[in-house]
């Protein structure tokens, strides 16, 4: 463990700084200096970008989930095509 | 005299895809795992709906199948932290209304033979100027329901 005050930082290995910015009642705000190499993310971020992975194969590896699920949701209509100015066209 | 451009891609899910390019969806940090994608469309079909797919416009082969939050949960309400207002461009004592400013998407995804989905990040889209971002920590808890007998069940 570390303790650090606002305007301080921490060093990890040679290339990468993190700084606490600014600490309010509830949340610290960090700035990070890392080379573009290196992936910067939220740890709530990265278990979204495996559910994201595994979304986006939805339509590919499990076609006849998504046949089902037009099946089982019927045909009600979204909120899109009232609100949006122009969408795609098929 | 304005030229009506449209763009065209050929998806990998639904053939050739046209769309008028003020219509683009802009996602500024793209979606945790896809950050590069930064444009994408809607696409609806009239016989799915109320499935919306969202496909990359540059990357024919990536496209996710999405619902509007309401239709799994249908007293959903939206909460949008700091930084999503700033991605979005809404302002910090704004109350935006779902489906009068903005929609939420939740993302399906395959799971235990079914499908699943995170109410607790969806896909935001600022319907005034169309960015995204794909909220975290939104929405009461449960997070995550499973489609089973033709209705949505939090599972968690």
């Amino acid at each position: 463990m570390v303790r650090r005050r606002a305007g301080e930082a921490i060093v990890l290995g040679d290339d990468i700084e993190i700084e606490v910015i600014e600490i309010s009642r509830t949340r610290v705000k960090l700035g990070i200096r890392a080379p573009r190499t290196v992936t910067v993310l939220r740890r709530e971020s990265a278990a979204l970008a495996q559910e994201n992975q595994s979304a986006a194969c939805l339509l590919s590896a499990h076609p006849e989930t998504v046949v089902d699920l037009i099946r089982l949701l019927g045909n009600s209509g979204s909120d899109f095509a009232k609100t949006t100015p122009a969408g795609a066209d098929m | 005299m304005v030229m009506d451009r449209r763009l065209c891609l050929v998806s990998q899910h639904f053939g050739e895809v046209e769309w008028d390019p003020a219509s683009e969806l802009l996602l500024p940090s793209g979606l945790p795992g896809f950050e590069d994608e930064r444009r994408m469309v809607a696409v609806e079909i009239p016989a799915q709906r109320p499935l919306v797919f969202l496909q990359s416009a540059e990357r024919a082969e990536v496209c996710f199948v999405a619902l509007p939050v309401r239709t799994i949960r249908p007293d959903y309400e939206l909460t949008l932290g700091d930084e999503d207002r700033i991605a979005l461009r809404i302002d910090e004592d704004a109350l935006p209304e779902l489906g009068a400013d903005v929609l939420c998407l939740a993302l399906l995804m395959p799971a235990n033979g079914g499908v699943e989905t995170n109410l607790a990040a969806p896909v935001v889209i600022n319907l005034h100027n169309l960015r995204c971002v794909q909220s975290m920590g939104s929405g009461s808890p449960p997070r995550r329901y499973r489609l089973g007998d033709g209705r949505w069940v939090p599972v968690c």
